[in-house]
């Protein structure tokens, strides 16, 4: 081991210390979290032939958990997969012999080591409960003390967007993040509900005195029943009330209004989201203007016969403009695709 | 005559079956709704059982999980890093399974934790507290291992540390063995349940094929649609406190016990008792 000077400490060795082994893919465990989906298959498939006709050159890293006779990944879970495939498919290594991975092999990761390593599976994952990824993030910030975004978002590789929805999710009470955790698809509550559904609580149990001395955790208990009883088509309506409350910020009548109808919602368990706060947003109007606007538009058009024209320049311009509209229409169109009541995706 | 003997060997062999106990007469009556020329098979058909007393149960279970302790005691891990985990329902089997080990293996005592699988927070709390340790499913017999690996799956989204993973089971079918192995759980068990030793499986030749095509027929005369049972698979153990849904429709029954009656009806076989 090098040293700087004969009175100073050896200075700690960088270089990974590990014991190289090749291992076949029988002696190997995926990891936990079942990575079957993760990653690209168009890559997958261009690392399998690589792997394929030159065998594993870089080592993965794996370690041997307590009792366990196979040794876990660390790194290096898509060339564990390339061979499992090609395994599968009746390919050897070099000379007929065994298709195997070379392997440094190294202590079983701390808590935290573990974690991180998690956190880098789960950004590959989609539609991936935001839930235990929240419930993770808790653990890292209290080992590690830390809560600063962008420190946490250097650390899991998770967007700083995330972040704040997962530090969100662990505002609620652990009776409410275990409904994000039922199995049972049907009955579970998506992570999704808790997030849009924040804002609306904290209005509410900020400015309705029914709903603050009901307390946070009851008025939340009756959004998850109307959100069971369908009486909250989809978590986005949670939206809907957020608008109306922005655009009676200037009409203090119809603010007043909003507010009791709010109390309402929260109170009768009969009162539906849309059927509550349609009135408050000008959604139709909106629409039906532009109903008019796109009527008026082709109308006028039509009238001018404008097939074509001698001027090259203003024809030019012409057809500059009408591409801006037909960009911006085909954008609008493709936003407008669906109904109100989507499925609620889950994070 | 051989009927007879037949019976009181049956009777003696699968009478500590819990949802229905079986008779000589009860045991005869089964035999007896074959055609004449399929008794022998039936009888035959009942040989193959891989029949699980609440004895043998225990004793699988507590020998097993002795095996897998001095594993684990000897990589360094003590009793109180092991998370024994039931998977499935309240009141399913892998409740009454973890139950049984805990008492008769005095789990408790050694100080080792007990988490439902479908209980993901606790799940996740006891696996943060204990940071590195072993995590042991238990259950009674693993069929596809399908739902098994779903529930386990699911779970496996709130793990935190460092685990080793392992199944106690005194039964596993060959099919899930592919799956659970691709997970990197080793299972302790007493009997892997092969295809070849299931008499009215497609793989197996205990039967002749005309012979198999003939008890098929009398399965599908009682289920038409599960008449091998689940996907097919025509698994033979029966358990002392019900017998799998992969088991062949002849052995179960109908539904309520009409018209054909089962030697080994489940649990949700049997006519309910009217209330009121």
């Amino acid at each position: 081991m090098p040293t700087l000077k004969p009175s100073q400490p050896p200075v700690p060795t960088i270089i990974p210390v590990g014991e190289l082994r090749h291992l076949t893919p029988d002696e190997i465990k995926p990891s936990s979290n079942n990575p079957r989906h993760l990653f690209d298959p168009d890559q997958l498939l261009e690392l399998k032939k690589n792997i394929g006709e030159h065998g594993v050159l870089v080592p993965i890293t794996v370690y041997r958990a307590k009792g366990q006779t196979k040794f876990s990944i660390l790194d290096g879970e898509r060339r564990y997969r390339c061979v499992v495939e090609l395994k599968r498919e009746g390919r050897g290594g070099k000379g007929g012999a065994a298709l195997t991975l070379p392997a440094n092999v190294v202590e079983p990761p701390t808590k935290i080591a573990g974690l991180l390593y998690m956190f880098s599976i789960h950004n590959f994952r989609e539609a991936w409960e935001l839930m235990p990824t929240a419930l993770s993030l808790k653990v890292v910030m209290e080992e590690l003390e830390e809560h600063d975004n962008r420190a946490l978002s250097k650390l899991t590789g998770l967007s700083d967007a995330q972040i704040e929805r997962c530090k969100k999710l662990l505002t609620f009470p652990e009776e409410f993040q275990e409904m994000s955790l039922d199995p049972n698809p049907t009955t579970r509550i998506p992570s999704n509900f808790w997030i849009e559904a924040l804002p609306v609580l904290d209005l509410a149990t900020e400015q309705i005195p029914t709903i603050s001395k009901l307390g946070r955790n009851r008025a939340t208990h009756k959004l998850v029943d109307k959100y069971r009883d369908r009486k909250i088509k989809s978590v986005i309506h949670f939206r809907r009330i957020m608008e109306a409350y922005e655009l009676t910020e200037e009409e203090p009548a119809t603010r007043a209004k909003l507010m009791r109808t709010l109390e309402e919602f929260f109170l009768n368990p009969k009162t539906e989201t849309r059927a509550s706060f349609d009135e408050f947003v000008i959604d139709k109007k909106k629409v039906q203007n532009a109903l008019g606007a796109c009527e008026g538009f082709l109308a006028q058009l039509q009238r001018f016969k404008l097939t074509y024209t001698t001027d090259d320049e203003e024809r030019a311009n012409l057809r500059r403009a009408l591409r801006e509209v037909r960009a911006y229409c085909k954008s609008l169109e493709q936003a407008l695709i669906g109904s109100d009541d989507p499925e609620v995706p889950h994070d | 005559m051989w009927r007879m003997i037949y019976s009181f060997r049956a009777a003696m062999r699968f009478g500590g079956y819990k949802p229905k106990p079986l008779t000589p007469l009860s045991a005869s009556r089964w035999i007896k709704q074959f055609p004449k020329q399929d008794r022998k098979l039936a009888v035959h058909l009942l040989d193959n059982i891989y029949y699980f007393s609440e004895k043998r149960t225990q004793k699988i279970l507590v020998d097993q999980n002795a095996a897998l302790m001095k594993r684990l005691v000897n990589s360094g891990l003590t009793p109180k890093k092991f998370i024994y985990v039931s998977v499935h329902d309240a009141g399913s089997s892998s409740p009454v399974m973890l139950n049984l080990l805990r008492d008769a293996a005095g789990l408790e005592r050694l100080g080792c934790k007990f988490v439902d699988c479908r209980d993901s927070m606790r799940l996740n709390k006891t696996m943060n507290e204990v940071g590195v340790g072993a995590l042991i499913y238990v259950d009674d017999f693993i069929g596809t291992g399908n739902q098994f690996c779903a529930e386990r799956d699911f779970a496996a989204k709130s793990f935190i540390g460092t685990f080793s993973e392992f199944l106690v089971a005194p039964s596993i079918c060959e099919e899930a063995y592919y799956q659970i192995g691709e997970r990197g759980i080793e299972a302790f068990t007493g009997h892997v349940h092969y295809k070849a030793e299931r008499p009215l499986h497609e793989n197996s030749t205990i039967f002749a094929e005309e012979e198999k095509e003939r008890l098929e027929l009398v399965c599908k005369g009682v289920n038409n649609k599960f008449g091998l049972g689940y996907q097919k698979m025509a698994t033979m153990v029966v358990l002392y406190r019900n017998a799998p849904n992969t088991v062949p429709a002849v052995l179960r029954g109908s539904l309520n016990q009409t018209p054909f009656f089962g030697i080994f009806p489940r649990t949700t076989d049997l006519p309910v008792r009217k209330i009121g």
